[in-house]
């Protein structure tokens, strides 16, 4: 009986194959959670669009590219201000979206001249900008814009710039994760190659799938530059359009996030012979691991000795200090799908933190093949949990701190739950080995917060003899 | 080595594999298949003191993989520094048999057969 | 501008004209669904069913979270490519159905619909009268609501989608019955802060009112008993009452007087259109015609309350805002209240930006036509706008202004302008508490005029712009 039948699905019993709870001396290849598969409706599932996969998560992060979203206003409003994801050159992506503004006579009688005049509308406005990404929403796919054939058109006319589209309305797949695999296949074979980089180093690698989040490419940047190693492009953190054209000439893809940005990686090996080597940048033992990879397949073990040499004598101690006071924290993590597998290890040995519950959104089987193998026993393991799921784990398992999304943050705050944003952290970087105490920080901070014992307390009630010291309390 | 004891072994380095190694869990059946027989043959060449190929990118990479595996290993499991060259390669094809086993033969992963990425 | 400058220049110049753009560079405002899925939320035992990709609703409930720092559950029909194909009918079935059966107490649900199913064309009347049925089988003791809500991405915006919600509830649930004696209230889409001010003005007058919608809830407490009462207060009870009040006051002419209207035609209950009462004079008609029309008298308590806020107000206007020039923008019976407030407290709003296709309504707003009338400094009312408009007048140097009021979308412009801003309307996400400060009535007024001066003052300070003027005041 490892799938799990929550009480809350009772009426919706085909949940039960999405939820697992890992029993001990169990043959794990018997069970595997049913993932990417259609969402129940009217479940309050916690999925986005794919739309949403392919712009906020992946393209809207360049910080040289206008973000052009075809379609009415909303696409553009709701994938602008929700990521925390800065640049070196003053957020430009963080500070524009760009909507053509779709009115009924354009559902009607086509919108690409309103496409085309909002292309170069932009471009005029913003002179400096050259490159953009079009991406295409419900209905501007369902009445068949042919936005390829408008951004040649633009292109033809102006030279110094370059469109790429995407087309991949919200109703396409059943998650963001489609946007992602939209984006990525695209990208690879209509702009990989189209442009050469210059060669600075003998040792060129793609960083593949992290999008800086409050500054994590910014962080490990400064590894790779103090190993003499030149990446080429980062797919897509504090990146630029034109980088990412130049994909072709590294030795090395390192892939962090393997679920949005796998695919390009796995592509680059095919078309280009470049291999994959996967890597965890969350956790101390990881990125140590990582970089002894990274440094192995350069054979430049000595300078990946060195850095993490000095990584370690200036950043664990404090990692040990944090892990002396989290030691058995129960903690959930309920978010996209990679950071199940990233994290339920890492948090564990490096911080000695139990992950209890996990919840992906949109990731696929691969991931849950991924975070079985390295998750704990008597742990459940959840594609696409709704919010009653979310409500009857948590009476199950009682965890200390929950790693989520805001709104979710929002809620369980009222079950005095503390949460820490799973998604864009509280205070970040999270990856490296800095970021890695910064995280910790973040969890110990969340879980000694004394509002959390007056929490509890009804005034009406006598006084009790052990108020609470705002230390950690037994749930 | 006895059938048995050779068994356990195997269970012991396959427990760190699951636990440790993402290559075991890429995207398709062919690129698994080729990250197992890739880096447990180099694994192998370092176990027994043979110095691996490092001549295609997929060779440095195997060995990138494996040189870190195979440093766990020895710290982990001080009883790899006693196991002889033929046992080495008894070893690593029990683990590779066990590793393609859960990761391909019998994975439910629905994607691991599709022709395109 | 000083008066004395004004005489000695050609009149004002008042220009009401849309942007030049056709697309969008940093919008105001949401689409429909989104204004829709607001207004669904302030009913109790409700939760939106919507009808599109999961992004029309994932993205709306994030945007509530991030203003209210609340969680608020919407359901999603979850629209997938078959349903694209084929009509996506069945799947609202369906979510109806589970959410009936996972939600016991549950008793509205507002079907609203997107961009997408409004193209595929889903006959979402057709599909409520076979839920309709489905649950009178499965629940024959449930009473459950369903109402069709028609919010097309690609007409109005957030703005008139609220509307449409607000009427098609009401059009819904309101039923003829005895007559309550009660006052139907419609506010718009305000803030709880500025719930809590009408209600308590009301209760100081003595006045039986019910609030569409009471988002009272939407400022919730963490309890000892874990208890969750995030939920909106209007209940059905009250919305089928509506058709039986006494009279409708609507305060919001964009936000939600199409029900009074409504109310008007089909069940003959008198209808009154207010200005948003932001400022003194607004707020003196908003008491005035509730005294009128129920015969209540207007309370000492507030005859005080208005003479604070104008004592602390008078402290301000001439010293610090007077021929200070004030941009606006946000949903348009904010912008033009804000505007009207500016003009009793002598700031000058040179700029209101109003969003979305509804420029024609706009036109012909009889308070638009009575501030061109008051002004002697140019304005500059920008229809279709987006805040792309603002940001192009402030970096060409084409306008100078010395504040911004509007919400949060808009902070670059302020932060990398070095321009002191107000945050107010919806979302302010950047900034802590909001929604619990009332913005309405004479106490609005009075924090709104300090909260503008606490703008300038640490302005001043970060600027060392005379800022020691401010150790004498």
């Amino acid at each position: 009986m490892p799938m799990v039948l929550l009480n809350c699905d009772k009426d919706i019993p085909e949940r039960e194959k999405h939820i697992y709870l890992k029993a001990p001396d169990e043959d794990t290849r018997e069970f595997l959670p049913l993932s990417n598969a259609p969402t129940i409706p009217g479940t309050l599932s916690e999925r986005g669009c794919a739309f949403c996969g392919a712009k906020l998560v992946i393209g809207g992060v360049l910080k040289d590219t206008i973000q052009m979203i075809h379609g009415p206003i909303g696409c553009a409003y709701d994938t602008w201000h929700t990521k925390r994801y800065p640049t070196d050159n003053g957020h430009f992506n963080m500070k524009y979206v760009w909507s053509t503004d779709m009115k009924e006579n354009h559902i009607v009688f086509g919108g690409e001249k309103r496409l085309e005049k909002s292309i170069h509308e932009a471009f005029d406005e913003m002179p400096e900008i050259k490159r953009m990404i079009v991406y295409t929403t419900c209905p501007t796919a369902l009445i068949g814009d042919d936005v390829k054939a408008v951004a040649k058109r633009v292109m033809a006319e102006r030279p110094d710039v370059d469109i790429f589209t995407v087309e991949c309305p919200g109703f396409s797949g059943v998650s963001q994760s489609k946007g992602h695999h939209v984006l990525n296949i695209g990208w690879i074979n209509e702009k990989v190659g189209t442009l050469d980089a210059e060669i600075t180093s003998p040792y060129t690698m793609n960083f593949i799938g992290d999008f800086n989040i409050q500054g994590d490419t910014q962080l490990l940047q400064t590894y790779w530059d103090r190993l003499g190693i030149q990446v080429i492009s980062h797919f897509t953190g504090n990146g630029t359009y034109d980088d990412l054209r130049r994909m072709h000439q590294a030795q090395l893809n390192v892939v962090n996030c393997a679920r949005s940005s796998g695919y390009i990686a796995n592509e680059l090996k095919k078309q280009y012979g470049i291999p994959r080597l996967d890597i965890d940048s969350w956790g101390f033992n990881y990125m140590a691991e990582g970089i002894r990879k990274i440094c192995a397949f350069f054979g430049i073990e000595e300078r990946g000795e060195q850095l993490i040499a000095e990584e370690y004598a200036k950043w664990k101690p404090q990692l040990d200090w944090y892990k002396e006071r989290l030691k058995g924290t129960k903690m959930a993590i309920w978010t996209g799908g990679p950071r199940l597998w990233h994290w339920t290890k890492s948090v564990e040995d490096d911080l000695g933190v139990e992950v209890v519950a996990m919840s992906s959104k949109f990731g696929h089987e691969e991931d849950f093949e991924k975070v079985i193998a390295r998750g704990r026993e008597g742990t459940y393991y959840i594609d696409d949990g709704n919010e009653l799921e979310f409500f009857e784990i948590i009476d199950l398992v009682k965890p200390d701190v929950i790693f989520t999304g805001p709104r979710v943050g929002e809620l369980v705050k009222k079950l005095h739950i503390p949460y820490v944003n799973g998604h864009g952290y509280h205070n970040g970087p999270y990856m490296g080995f800095e970021g890695f105490v910064n995280l910790a920080r973040d969890m110990y901070n969340a879980v000694h917060n004394p509002l959390k014992g007056l929490a509890g307390i009804d005034i009406r009630q006598p006084r009790s003899g052990a108020a609470s010291n705002g230390k950690k309390e037994a749930a | 080595m006895a059938t048995e004891q050779l068994q356990g072994k195997v269970e012991q380095l396959y427990d760190y594999v699951q636990e440790r190694c993402l290559w075991q869990f890429f995207s398709r059946s062919w690129d698994r298949q080729e990250n197992i027989d890739g880096v447990l043959n180099k694994a192998a060449d370092m176990l027994v003191g043979r110095e691996p190929k490092r001549e295609t990118p997929t060779d440095k990479l195997h060995c990138a993989d494996a040189k870190v595996m195979v440093m766990d290993f020895r710290e982990r499991f001080p009883w790899i520094a006693q196991v002889s060259a033929q046992e080495v390669d008894e070893l690593m094809e029990g683990l590779k048999g066990r590793l393609v086993d859960i990761s391909i033969t019998k994975s439910k992963n629905r994607e691991l057969h599709d022709h395109l990425y | 501008m000083t008066d004395c400058e004004v005489a000695a220049k050609p009149p004002a110049e008042v220009k009401v004209a849309p942007k030049s753009r056709e697309g969008i560079i940093n919008p105001m405002y949401d689409c429909q669904p989104a204004g829709a899925q607001y207004a669904g939320i302030g009913v109790t035992d409700c939760i939106p069913l919507v009808h599109g990709g999961q992004g029309c609703s994932m993205f709306v409930r994030l945007l509530f979270a991030q203003h209210f720092k609340e969680n608020f559950d919407i359901a999603s029909t979850s629209l997938h490519e078959e349903s694209a194909v084929f009509g996506g009918a069945k799947r609202i079935e369906d979510g109806v159905m589970v959410l009936a059966k996972r939600y016991p107490n549950l008793r509205v649900i507002p079907i609203i619909t997107t961009c997408s199913t409004e193209v595929i064309g889903d006959d979402i009347e057709g599909t409520i009268n076979l839920c309709n049925r489905a649950l009178k089988k499965e629940f024959p003791e449930r009473e459950i609501f369903l109402a069709p809500v028609h919010t097309p991405s690609f007409k109005g915006s957030q703005v008139t989608g609220y509307s449409e919600c607000v009427k098609s509830l009401v059009k819904t649930i309101a039923k003829k019955g005895e007559p309550t004696g009660k006052l139907n209230l419609f506010p718009g889409w305000i803030n709880p802060g500025d719930v809590t001010l009408l209600k308590r003005y009301l209760k100081e007058m003595g006045v039986d009112a019910t609030l569409f919608m009471d988002t009272e809830n939407f400022d919730s407490p963490m309890l000892p008993d874990k208890s969750i009462e995030i939920q909106g207060r209007t209940t059905v009870e009250e919305l089928r009452d509506s058709a039986n009040a006494s009279a409708t006051v609507a305060l919001a002419r964009y936000e939600g007087a199409s029900a009074g209207e409504y109310l008007k035609k089909e069940f003959d209950v008198p209808f009154h259109l207010l200005s948003t009462p932001y400022g003194i004079h607004n707020t003196d008609e908003m008491l005035r015609t509730i005294s009128e029309l129920t015969g209540k008298e207007i309370p000492e308590s507030l005859v005080r309350e208005r003479g604070i806020a104008l004592d602390a107000l008078a402290d301000l206007a001439h010293m610090f805002f007077a021929n200070k020039k004030v941009a606006i923008y946000g949903h348009p019976d904010l912008v033009i209240g804000l505007a009207e407030f500016c003009l009793e407290v002598e700031l000058e709003p040179a700029l209101l930006l109003l969003g979305d296709d509804q420029s024609s309504k706009y036109k012909k707003d009889p308070r638009i036509k009575a501030l061109k009338d008051k002004v002697n400094f140019d304005m500059e009312v920008v229809l279709n706008a987006d805040l792309w408009e603002l940001e192009r007048r402030i970096t060409s140097g084409e306008l100078k202004v010395d504040l911004i009021m509007g919400h949060s979308k808009g902070r670059y412009i302020s932060i990398y302008n070095n321009i002191p801003m107000v945050r107010v309307g919806f979302p302010t996400f950047d900034r802590a508490g909001l929604y619990r400060k009332p913005t309405l009535g004479y106490q609005g007024a009075m924090e709104l005029g300090e909260a503008i001066a606490n703008a300038l003052f640490a302005h001043m300070e970060y600027n060392k712009d005379k800022e020691w003027i401010l150790n004498t005041w």
